[in-house]
């Protein structure tokens, strides 16, 4: 058993039984000049192949290999490979050979110059325009206007952590390309840079534009979370006040139509109509963001949600 | 008050003492229990492991004198006894929590299997599986009762990974680890293979006889089958959207709101081209689709909000192995 290395390396890996030694092999030669000592984390995420043999075959003292109950998908396996990461730098990338380990050491000089996260940022992506490429450049736009964190690629595994960050972040669900926005929501300093990317050698690509529908969802997730955790009351009162501003505005046409026509005129009542309904809906807003405020008031405890900081002097 | 002693373990292969117990939720009937106690505390004399009974009454029930007397010459059967209805889940729960076995066998409080069935799914359990459950086969029931258990297993089976066939039968062997970590309350319990598939647990299914006293024809009140569909519902909500409450609530809410949108952009347009629209049902319709849409949106964010509280405590993972 190495003791304590201070670079762990994961690779989540679901049906890559082809994968797995080159992967090794490619990590082993990239760090070799890497002057601390490291470990790869394979973790094995209910593959119906023979992943796990190949892991076994390939595991070691500096080779540690995780095989999860059932496929959870790449967001838990990651986090399984964080967890049990004892590096105090920690590397995740694709268990598919999409990303080139030879871009680590830059990944991890990169993180040394003082942040907390270095997401690589694929340069000439090897992968389908329509079904990959031009959703993923939506959805990046998007996360960044939502968010106002500027990374260009937040869909790229390949990325370095410090593990401080890591014990910070619970990543659920399919949060792993909310990485950089979730960081920075908890005080993280993030920095981006260039990294290579290959199309696949073997196996095939297990996404598909179904994801697109789900990510938008995901996206409002993210935007609750990411700014209004803290104060969910003041999430859903600035919901509430488009509603207030359109029961305001029939409210005005139903004094003016009241005025005009006067009150026998059958069509008036639409207007009345619709102004309470967007009260009642502004007020629902505001009595969920109360719930929400208790709800959470007991779920807190024992959470730690103190922003990280950078210790100046 | 329970008997203090503890119970001799044999040990078969040295250092290999087991304890198995065997939780009996009795929610139905009393009439069968000292029989099935006798039955398969003879199946389980035959093996190597030591065994408990614990025998967990709901509040309608009472132990039968002779299961008392019995309870008290042999010193491995606990009787407890809820003071009122809690229902089989709270039952096996406590019957779980009571218990000290290494595995932990369930029995319904009358005869679903031949008692020899118990060896194959300890043997199911002995060759690496977590968790045991019997699939009563050949079913001896009615065509009605395997009619309404195929429909209830369909549309399990669209949400879990591995196709059960049996989920009803409550003969399960579990090692203790898969007992204590299942989510089970309210009435899970008709669930728990497809749940302890869920947490990661390997889980098999085995084919075991019938017992002939359990081909009768079962058939319920309007009310039991709505609380299974209540059942099917909540099982199909926690499988696919504990942690994301949100892709449902917000898929179904923006599906009311467009369509609320759309219907009160119609009804402007007509408006504009000079039809009252104030007398119409569709302008109802409309207004309830909004609102109703925004309700949606806003539940599924609070609940986003929770579950991402709480997950640094959970993990959606569980390791298998490691090397």
């Amino acid at each position: 058993m190495v003791s304590e290395p201070s670079l762990s390396v994961v690779a989540p890996l679901f049906n890559e039984s082809e994968n797995v030694r080159p992967l090794v092999d490619w990590i082993g030669q990239a760090l070799e000049s890497y002057a601390g000592s490291y470990e790869m984390i394979l973790v094995d995420d209910g593959s119906d192949d023979d992943t796990w043999a190949q892991v076994c075959a390939v595991a070691g003292p500096q080779v540690r290999g995780l095989r999860l109950g059932r496929n959870v998908g790449q967001t838990a396996a990651m986090m399984a490979g964080f967890d049990h990461a004892r590096g105090s730098v920690v590397v995740s990338l694709d268990g598919d050979l999409q990303n080139d380990p030879r871009d680590i050491p830059a990944l991890i000089a990169k993180l040394d110059e003082g942040y907390d996260l270095v997401c690589g940022w694929r340069q000439k992506r090897q992968d389908k325009l329509l079904l990959r490429k031009v959703p993923s450049w939506v959805a990046n736009r998007i996360i960044r206007r939502l968010t106002g964190v500027p990374i260009t690629d937040n869909g790229c595994s390949l990325k370095a952590y410090r593990r401080d960050l890591l014990s910070r972040v619970a990543l659920y669900a399919e949060q792993h390309r909310f990485i950089p926005a979730l960081s920075a929501s908890v005080g993280a300093r993030i920095a981006e840079m260039p990294v290579r990317h290959h199309a696949r050698r073997f196996g095939e690509s297990k996404y598909g534009i179904s994801r697109t529908v789900k990510v938008l969802i995901d996206l409002l997730t993210l935007k609750m979370i990411t700014t209004f955790r803290s104060r969910p009351l003041v999430g859903f009162a600035l919901a509430a006040m488009p509603a207030l501003g359109v029961a305001f505005l029939f409210g005005m046409l139903w004094v003016f139509s009241w005025t005009q026509f006067g009150p026998e005129k059958a069509s008036a009542l639409v207007f009345p109509g619709a102004a309470l309904l967007a009260v009642g809906v502004a007020l629902y807003l505001f009595m969920l963001g109360l719930v929400a405020e208790v709800a959470l008031s007991s779920e807190r405890v024992g959470t730690n949600d103190i922003p990280t900081a950078a210790e100046i002097r | 008050m329970e008997p203090t002693t503890a119970p001799t373990i044999t040990t078969d292969r040295a250092g290999d003492a087991r304890l198995i117990s065997v939780v009996v939720p009795v929610v139905e009937r009393t009439d069968d229990l000292v029989a099935v106690y006798h039955a398969f505390a003879g199946e389980l004399d035959r093996r190597p492991e030591d065994y408990e009974f614990l025998f967990v009454f709901d509040g309608r029930y009472t132990p039968p004198p002779e299961l008392v007397a019995l309870s008290r010459d042999t010193g491995r059967i606990k009787l407890l006894r809820f003071v009122r209805e809690f229902g089989e889940t709270a039952a096996l729960r406590l019957g779980i929590e009571r218990s000290r076995g290494d595995l932990i066998l369930t029995l319904p409080a009358y005869f679903q299997v031949l008692p020899q069935g118990v060896a194959l799914l300890l043997e199911a359990v002995e060759g690496g599986a977590d968790m045991a459950v019997a699939n009563r086969s050949p079913r001896l029931d009615s065509w009605l009762n395997r009619a309404q258990s195929r429909v209830f297993h369909s549309i399990v089976g669209g949400v879990s990974e591995q196709r059960f066939h049996d989920m009803a039968c409550g003969v399960r062997v579990m090692k203790r680890s898969v007992a204590e970590t299942l989510p089970l309350y309210g009435d899970l319990h008709r669930f728990i293979p497809a749940l302890a598939l869920r947490e990661g647990f390997r889980v098999q299914e085995v084919s075991v006889p019938q017992h002939p006293n359990d081909a009768r024809m079962r058939v319920y009140r309007p009310g039991v089958y709505f609380r299974r569909l209540l059942d099917i519902a909540a099982f199909f909500f926690l499988a696919k959207f504990t942690e994301k409450p949100l892709r449902f609530f917000g898929l179904v809410g923006s599906i009311f709101l467009g369509g609320g949108g759309l219907l009160s952009l119609v009804l402007l347009v007509e408006r504009v081209e000079g039809q009252g629209i104030a007398n119409r049902p569709a302008l109802l319709l409309a207004v309830l689709l909004v609102a109703l849409g925004v309700q949606l949106i806003g539940l599924g964010l609070v609940g986003e909000i929770i579950v991402h509280l709480r997950a640094p405590h959970r993990r959606a993972y569980r390791v298998r192995e490691r090397t």
